[in-house]
């Protein structure tokens, strides 16, 4: 399915996600990520620490949600967004040379996208030794423009 | 902060009841129903003995009813005083420190008050040609009769000195943790919790304040003591109302926090029902002490909280420039929804809570107003679009790369 032009423009304009994800108990946590999204397999990828909230609430419940919108705080018709929701998948931590041939081609792209995307913030700074990569496999997403709403549906991996 | 054991604050009739079996091994509230009840049953007693008028163990027991719940309230204070976190500014903590020193002091201060009542007044029944003893006893009582009625008037005296003593060093604690409050800097504070308690205090005093009435009946003869009783009342009263009032305009967030709450335009709302999470922008406002946002009647989100109220609710401040000013904070807990049921009630809020978002959003108040919009955007006020609070159980704080856990 090909992605609409405005949706596509969101996400590769915009430095900022809200990551949501959900603990057993059903309570929601929220924390503002950097992105970056793959046009050919229509995945996001963010990079968190391993040990953080988020990675927790995904060992315990795949489900993530992801909004990256522009906002305006004059006019609500000029705000648009999108957010996608789908499960999320942890890559393996292990040393580098422990890592498996996909897994390494996995980080050696995602950071190279990263690096391109947030060179100013991140110049050169490496992957840390806790940073693991979550993708987030849509399921659906939702896009607004002011009040207008339209809602996209994929097809589940596999 | 030391880590000696905290030794059990005790006022001086608490430590002696504390020591003397049964009252020692039952808990506070247990122990003061027995107190109750063994003072009642040696009243009626007494009563049947020598042969006192119904009038009289009626009068007698008001004064046990008035001593016992004036206990009961006052006796939470060192229990809920117990359970208190330091506040995180050094100064607040310094001064709830110095309040429960001088509250608890060793030197047992809070009974001078109730001396100061108790002696002018045994003066006054017994010197000064009232008629308020034969009104409660009838004509020439017994000695033994005489000493239990001291006793009682010992016990309330104590008491009314217990509540001037205790709103009194309220009052002073919330002017002064008011003050204190507006030199804070970055993350000082001190936790919603605590002010809560505090405040709940405050509010048990106005409670005895007004169980103060009680004691009407027993002076009815006597125009000064009425007087004196209602001065009392309307002092304790109004001393505690205000330093409730006080205490719910001292800030609950750190300055830090406060300021970016306060001065934010948007916010992200995370909901999840059943595993699946759900995050959206949305408008918002902050009264200085409450969030509110807004949401559409026909929302996803809405429809997901009325089934699940647990939320993640994330402020922030973005700026690609410099990612060590970026900022953000994430409160998670539940939220309230409100809705028509709530107009009577809370209506006075709700309309603050719109009245602030006609002020912060004016062109969205204007926007949505035009009827062109699909019906679940127009603003119809309060109906449309639904007003929900944010009730924060944790908070989290994010500086630059930093975080840091602040206590609610």
């Amino acid at each position: 399915m090909r992605i609409p032009e405005e949706i596509r423009n969101i996400l590769y304009g915009n430095y900022f996600g809200y990551v949501c994800t959900s603990d057993k108990n059903d309570q929601p946590h929220l924390t503002p990520v950097f992105f970056i999204y793959d046009e050919n397999s229509q995945k996001l990828f963010f990079i968190t620490n391993d040990r953080s909230k988020k990675v927790k609430n995904l060992s315990e419940n795949p489900n993530i949600s992801i909004t990256i919108d522009i906002r305006d705080p004059v006019n609500p018709f000029n705000n648009e967004g999108v957010m996608a929701q789908g499960t999320a998948a942890i890559t393996d931590k292990a040393p580098i040379y422990f890592l498996s041939e996909e897994t390494l081609q996995l980080y050696y792209d995602i950071y190279h996208e990263f690096k391109s995307k947030y060179q100013k913030v991140i110049e050169n700074k490496p992957l840390g030794e806790n940073d693991v990569i979550i993708q987030i496999n849509v399921e659906k997403m939702v896009y607004w423009k002011g009040p207008h709403f339209k809602s996209l549906k994929f097809k589940k991996d596999e | 902060m030391d880590n000696e054991p905290v030794k059990e604050k005790k006022w001086i009739y608490e430590e002696i009841v504390g020591r003397i079996p049964p009252f020692s091994l039952l808990s506070y509230k247990y122990s003061i129903l027995l107190q109750f009840l063994l003072l009642l049953v040696i009243g009626i007693t007494l009563g049947f003995i020598f042969d006192l008028e119904q009038i009289s163990l009626l009068y007698g027991s008001l004064a046990i009813l008035v001593a016992v719940s004036w206990s009961l309230l006052i006796l939470q204070l060192a229990p809920t005083l117990r359970k208190f976190r330091a506040p995180l500014s050094k100064d607040e903590n310094e001064l709830l420190e110095r309040y429960k020193g001088i509250l608890f002091h060793k030197n047992h201060y809070e009974a001078v008050p109730g001396l100061v009542i108790f002696i002018p007044f045994m003066f006054y029944l017994y010197y000064f040609g009232t008629d308020l003893l034969d009104m409660w006893l009838g004509k020439s009582p017994h000695p033994i009769l005489l000493l239990f009625v001291s006793l009682l008037i010992w016990d309330i005296c104590y008491r009314m000195g217990l509540g001037l003593w205790t709103s009194v060093l309220a009052l002073w604690r919330s002017i002064r943790l008011k003050k204190l409050a507006e030199k804070r800097s970055e993350l000082e504070h001190t936790p919603y919790t605590e002010l809560r308690y505090l405040q709940k205090l405050d509010i048990n005093n106005v409670f005895f304040g007004l169980i103060s009435l009680l004691l009407l009946p027993l002076f009815k003869t006597d125009a000064f003591l009425v007087v004196i009783t209602l001065f009392f009342m309307s002092f304790v009263t109004l001393t505690s109302l205000y330093s409730a009032y006080i205490i719910s305009i001292v800030p609950w967030l750190p300055p830090d926090i406060y300021n970016l709450v306060n001065e934010s335009s948007f916010a992200y709302i995370g909901t999840s029902l059943k595993g699946k999470t759900h995050v959206t922008p949305v408008v918002y406002v902050f009264d200085g002490q409450k969030i509110f946002f807004n949401t559409s009647k026909e929302a996803k989100k809405l429809k997901i909280m009325q089934e699940n109220n647990k939320v993640a609710f994330l402020i922030d401040k973005r700026d690609m420039s410099n990612i060590y000013e970026n900022k953000a904070v994430l409160f998670t807990g539940e939220v309230k929804i409100y809705g028509i049921m709530d107009i009577p009630m809370h209506f006075i809020d709700m309309l603050a809570a719109l009245k602030l978002f006609m002020k912060k959003y004016p062109e969205y108040t204007k926007k949505y107003s035009t009827s062109e919009l699909p019906k679940a955007w127009q603003l119809t006020p309060i109906i449309a679009r639904i007003l929900v609070e944010v009730k924060p159980v944790k908070i989290i704080y994010w500086r630059g790369a930093k975080q840091i856990s602040v206590p609610v």
